[in-house]
């Protein structure tokens, strides 16, 4: 069960209320040069289905081989290789944005790609806490809640489609719904705000929802004066700063496609419309289907298919609102999976993983780190960032060091989840 | 704490003398509580009793004034409360303070003080002092409880130990059962000297600070606590009868009428909420698939028994379906709803060998439908021993299995991970701090998790745990393992190994154990304690904890000692528990009656913003219906979960509004967001739209907001102004909860919003706006039955206002909906 944190509760307002006001917020008005997205393929993807490929080649342990797919098959794509469809299993079409062909085609110039990372777990929990905060054990906020928090008055700073979200009481998460429920919501006094021509028609009248709401402010002041119990009282100063803040979800609709999709892209388009909009600096985007026990060919192939085609929605979405020089997408999952088959045709949980990065301040068509023919880690130079015995083995730990040098995430910030470990230019 | 040295020379008589002649009587209040044990905490050094030659007992209370002299000035001292063991003699005759043990931090040191003119005291020597004990705690419980006893992740604390016994309690139960997984590494002299230092150093308390902090809180009146479980528990107001007898006869009366409440079935309905944030077995529901339980059914071929094919299936397909899915995945939670119910104790949720079926699930698995009354009632769920099925309770069921699955290579060890977690709440993630570094652990050996130390502290608890599964396959499914791993360690538990001789199943065996396990009803009270409070109990201090952090966990966790102890004795009946939460001071915190106290009370106090499901009964509770979409057509709307603002959660709000779908959200927002409150905004000026007509047009006797006015009441005499400041007392009441005198200045408030809208509405009324509601808030149908309001000549409608009566009204509604005292429990 998780457990509350002492200080969280003192502060009443979160961690952000003992803070000197200067070290994790930007200058008033300031806004977010820099957009984060957090991809999270969850229950754990096979990255010898996608970027780090071996080929059928049978293990010398005899527990078969790693892919069902000739080594022969592998693709090269400048830098980066990737891997082919196992046998039997019919691919997407080959238009599809999401068949990997299309994918890499498209976008290896962009994607930076880190193999060889080591999670130390093969739990999904864990394996999630890791891979998104930094930390294996419990405490640290995702990296996307950390780049949020400096902008936490910003009313949806922190958009969460689920995963890994837990924010370390730094900024509050806001989960997202259909587009429909967005206007409801943008025009909470309108009898019809989804009728452009009806929506000014409300249940009150303009002074009328004035009266009220004013009324409803020193209510609350009064209240918040009198009460006794400092929670009580933490609660109603977090209700109010709340409401003080505004929400202008009407700037996020006119950013909205006339038709939000459904599953990973429905969360790209909301995410990119609400950097587009100014009211969110990081998302974390979320879709399931890779924890392959059985089946694992047909079953890991139609996730990532999905996975790919998100991705390939979610820059479409950057581009169309020029964002491509600000936002950052970090591609992940909770671990990988067994570099042999089960009983079953299935993948069981692997420690070793890879993470994708493309966007904003990514050089792309770069491949780091390597697993040798089983699947397993290479130790990395800290220099070279090249396989060498002596070298060091990446962990998210190194991921989260790097990507928070890379985010600029304020020192302060950083000194109260601390990283030590070395520094390595992953994302530079 | 750093070395002491030096030396000097002085008498002590006269100041003694001074203490007794007159400190005594004005700081007896103050008379120092805690441990017998001297302590050192920078800068303060503090002798509970000091022996003093002819004169009696002291209790002393030192600082450091100077760290270059090491030389202490007297802060206090007054007499030593009763009960407190000799800590350090004082000799008049030559000034000498001698204390043979201070704990400071966790080191123990002997002390010799010499006093000076001036109430000062130099240190003369200091010693380290190991107690008989002290080695083997640092070495074999340490890592669990802290080198402080305060606990942490993985071991309960040890301070204020309602659960440690007397010396030979504990000393027996640490040779038996302790270090988790090993417990023959401390049996004999050591388990002794252990019992005896944790006795001496964590527990020679009083807990008075516990009994100070907690006297400081102020309890809601029973009126008031009534009112708050009956919306809590089951999402209703007080009846009359309840209202009356809690009046009567007290606290006895509230205990007796919640004996009462927890006989409806909305209670269960809160039960099941509860146990499945703790769960999640509610991921299988339809809501997450038609068939996301049914999917986890192919052992058995009628499973899907209500599909006739593709070609025969009839308009109640999809009813039957989702019935028989729902009826599956809620059998965990309506095996808890079972034990309850009956008055059972809690460990047959773990230890039950049957299954809980409706007929509707009996069909699925093949089972005798004859034993319900109503194949056809969905709610009538009957306990069933499946054949060939070992029941354990909950940790047996294929929801709970699935939920929490495994692999070939993982062998169990997720689902001990989570049976640790959720039942014996040990996070073992945090046992011993970080996990070891890949590379630093040497797994060359055939077996390291049996034979590498780094690994055998974890997999010694984990893995006796995680083989005991070893007969429940990926699916869920009892199929007997025709061999175990030999490289794991074998089925066990808590250092006991699984009889091989045993008739039973190793997962029957093992839940029997866990129920045995005093963690097991710490687990079960933290759960329930946290389901009714909104908020878990506070963390143990960590070494960095302020004297207030501290002294707030010591009363809180002492309370749930209290609360579990009463719990047990009682059979372990739920019941009881819900009982001691809903009276503790906790639940009932109203105010502080002394403010120096806030900053230990910094958390104390029920701290929930209503969950979507909770707010969404209050409404229906409070108005006779619920928030849906779209209110207009409410009789029509057949499907609530489809309809219900927030309950469905992707068309519309219960995601957004921190609500939970067991599945990829499973973590409840806590506290509002932007979208949140604009939800709130919304739903307050809807629900005032339609309740305000609607309750204009019940019989006035019959009314539940507007019972003192009509739609022609205004303010133009001293009579209509009384009525109306009465509704809003009224209101207030009724809404919130809030019982105000009618000169209250908030009544005042209210009163100014109803007139400004009242007031200047009807100027506007006829020149920029109309007489008639806004078009939704019209009443032309009946809004639970969709019947015509004009039909047989009789014309009912209610749309127009001409006085600005009704949106005034609405106004106030929407004020107080959007309250925060309407908003969180």
């Amino acid at each position: 069960m998780e457990r509350r944190h002492f200080l969280r509760l003192l502060t009443g307002i979160g961690l952000i209320g003992v803070l000197p006001m200067s070290l994790v917020r930007p200058a008033l008005g300031a806004t977010p040069s820099r957009f984060l997205i957090t991809v999270s393929a969850s229950g754990g993807w096979d990255p010898t289905a996608l970027v780090d490929p071996k080929g059928n080649a049978l293990r010398a342990d005899g527990l078969g081989p790693v892919n069902n797919y000739p080594a022969s098959q592998i693709k090269t794509i400048g830098k980066l290789r990737y891997a082919a469809y196992p046998d039997g299993v019919t691919p997407p079409a080959t238009d599809s944005p999401g068949h990997l062909d299309t994918f890499f085609a498209k976008h290896y110039s962009r994607l930076r790609v880190v193999n060889g990372v080591d999670t130390q777990t093969n739990g999904h929990e864990t394996g999630q806490r890791f891979v998104w905060s930094g930390k294996l054990e419990e405490g640290y906020p995702s990296v996307a809640a950390l780049a949020a928090a400096p902008y936490a008055s910003q009313p949806m700073a922190f958009i969460s489609n689920g995963g890994y979200d837990f924010t370390a009481s730094l900024v509050a998460p806001v989960r997202t719904a259909a587009a429909t429920t967005f206007t409801a919501l943008a025009y909470p006094n309108s009898q019809y705000p989804n009728d452009p021509a009806l929506r000014s028609a409300g249940y009150f009248s303009t002074p009328t929802y004035a009266a009220v709401q004013a009324a409803r402010e020193q209510r609350l002041t009064r209240l918040r004066v009198s009460a006794a119990l400092p929670e009580r009282a933490a609660q109603m100063a977090k209700l109010a700063t709340v409401r003080d803040s505004d929400v202008p979800l009407d700037s996020l609709l006119t950013q909205l496609p006339a038709r939000v999709s459904s599953g990973l892209k429905g969360q790209a388009e909301i995410a990119v419309a609400a950097f587009a909009s100014g009211l969110a600096v990081s998302a974390g985007l979320n879709l399931g289907g890779f924890d392959t026990h059985g089946d694992h060919d047909e079953d890991q192939t139609a996730a990532l298919t999905a996975l790919l085609e998100g991705v390939d929605h979610l820059w479409t979405q950057i581009e169309q609102r020029g964002l491509q020089d600000k936002v950052t997408v970090i591609i992940g999952s909770d671990f990988g999976r067994t570099p042999f088959y089960n009983t079953a045709d299935g993948k069981d949980h692997w420690n070793i993983t890879s993470v994708l990065a493309m966007g904003a301040g990514i050089t792309g068509n770069t491949l780091i780190g390597a697993t040798d023919a089983n699947f397993e880690a290479l130790k990395l130079s800290a220099s070279t960032l090249e396989p060498h015995s002596a070298g060091l083995l990446v962990t998210p730990k190194h991921i989260h060091r790097a990507l928070r040098d890379f985010l600029g995430v304020p020192a302060e910030l950083d000194a109260l989840f601390p990283l030590p470990v070395e520094k390595l230019a992953l994302f530079a | 704490m750093p070395k002491f040295s030096t030396a000097l020379q002085q008498r002590l008589e006269a100041l003694c003398l001074l203490f007794f002649a007159s400190l005594l009587p004005t700081l007896a209040v103050h008379a120092a509580s805690g441990t017998s044990l001297p302590t050192y905490v920078h800068p303060v050094l503090q002798i509970p009793r000091v022996d003093v030659e002819g004169y009696g007992a002291i209790s002393l209370s030192l600082v450091l004034e100077d760290e270059t002299s090491l030389r202490f000035a007297i802060a206090s001292a007054v007499p030593a409360a009763a009960g407190l063991e000799p800590g350090a003699t004082f000799t008049l005759s030559d000034g000498l303070l001698q204390i043979p043990t201070v704990k400071a931090g966790t080191q123990f040191y002997s002390l010799r003080l010499q006093r000076l003119p001036g109430d000062l005291f130099q240190l003369l020597a200091a010693e380290d002092v190991v107690l008989p004990g002290q080695l083997d705690y640092a070495a074999q419980c340490a890592g669990c409880h802290g080198a402080d006893g305060l606990g942490g992740a993985v071991g309960v604390s040890l301070k204020n130990c309602v659960n440690c016994g007397s010396l030979a309690s504990l000393e027996s139960k640490i040779a038996s059962t302790m270090p988790l997984g090993n417990p023959a590494a401390c049996t004999g002299t050591c388990a002794s000297t252990v019992a005896a230092y944790v006795l001496a150093v964590f527990n020679g308390t009083t807990s008075t600070g516990g009994g100070t902090a907690m006297a400081a809180i102020e309890e809601l009146p029973l009126d008031a606590t009534l009112r708050n479980a009956a919306l809590q528990l089951l999402s209703r107001l007080p009846t009359a009868q309840e209202q009356a007898r809690v009046a009567a006869e007290g606290e006895a009366g509230l205990r007796a009428v919640l004996d009462g409440m927890m006989t409806e079935p909305a209670f269960y309905h809160r039960l099941s909420e509860i146990f499945n944030d703790w769960l999640l077995t509610n991921r299988y529901l339809s809501t997450n698939g038609g068939e996301a339980a049914i999917q986890l059914m192919r052992r058995y071929p009628n499973a899907r028994w209500y599909d006739p094919g593709v070609a025969n299936r009839g308009s109640d397909y999809v009813t039957l379906r989702n019935t028989t899915n729902d009826s599956v995945a809620r059998e965990p939670l309506e095996l808890i709803n079972h034990v309850v119910r009956n008055d059972l104790p809690m460990t047959q949720i773990l230890t039950a060998d049957y299954v809980m079926l409706n007929g509707y699930s009996a069909k699925s698995y093949g089972a005798d439908t004859s034993i319900f009354s109503n194949e056809w009632d969905a709610t009538e769920f009957r306990p069933v021993k499946l054949n060939g099925v070992p029941h354990a309770g909950i940790l047996s069921s294929l929801m709970f299995l699935n939920r929490y699955p495994t692999s070939a290579t993982n062998r169990n060890r997720a689902r001990s991970r989570v049976v640790y977690d959720l039942f014996l709440d040990v996070d073992i993630l945090a046992l011993d701090g970080a996990r070891p570094d890949g590379t630093a652990v040497d797994i060359s050996s055939p077996a390291p998790t049996m034979e590498n130390a780094d690994c055998v502290k974890c997999h010694s608890l984990l893995d006796p745990v995680a083989s005991s599964f070893q007969n429940w396959n990926l699916a869920g499914n009892f199929v007997r393992a025709r061999s175990w791993y030999a490289d794991m360690f074998r089925a066990g538990f808590n250092g006991t190994a699984f009889p091989s001789t045993s008739t039973q199943e190793p997962l029957q065996w093992l839940t029997q154990r866990i129920v045995q396990d005093a963690r097991f009803d710490a687990a079960i009270v933290r759960l329930v304690y946290t389901g009714l409070m909104g908020q878990e109990p506070l963390d143990a201090p960590g070494p960095d904890a302020t004297a207030a952090e501290t002294e707030a966990w010591q009363a809180e966790s002492a309370h749930l000692d209290e609360i579990q102890a009463r719990y047990v004795a009682a059979n372990r009946t739920l019941k009881t528990l819900v009982k001691e939460v809903v009276l503790s001071p906790y639940w009932r915190a109203d105010t502080l009656n002394d403010a120096a106290q806030g900053v230990v009370h910094a958390a104390t106090g029920p701290a929930r913003l209503l969950t979507p499901e909770m707010l969404h009964r209050k409404l229906n509770a409070l108005f006779g219906f619920e928030w849906r979409g779209s209110l207009n057509s409410y009789a029509t709307s057949r499907n609530v979960l489809a309809t219900a603002r927030l309950l469905d959660s992707r068309q519309y709000y219960q995601q957004i509004y921190g609500g939970i779908d067991s599945f990829v959200i499973t973590e409840r927002l806590g506290d509002p967001n932007g979208l949140m409150v604009l939800v709130q905004e919304r739903m307050a000026n809807e629900m005032a739209c339609y309740a305000v007509p609607n309750d204009f047009l019940t019989p006035k006797a019959e009314r539940r907001l507007f019972s003192g006015v009509d739609i022609t009441t205004q303010l133009n005499t001293a009579q209509e102004r009384a009525a109306v400041r009465g509704t809003i007392q009224h209101l207030h009441a009724y809404l919130l909860g809030e019982t105000l005198a009618l000169d209250s200045p908030e009544i005042d408030a209210t009163y100014q919003l109803y007139e400004a809208v009242q007031v200047e509405g009807r100027k506007r009324v006829g020149v920029s706006e109309l007489t008639t509601l806004p078009a939704l808030c019209q009443r032309n149908n009946d809004l639970l039955t969709g019947a015509s309001l004009n039909s047989g000549g009789v014309d009912g409608r209610l749309r127009n206002d001409p006085n600005y009566t009704i949106r005034a009204w609405m106004a106030v509604v929407a004020y107080l909906l959007s309250d925060y005292r309407f908003l969180y429990a």
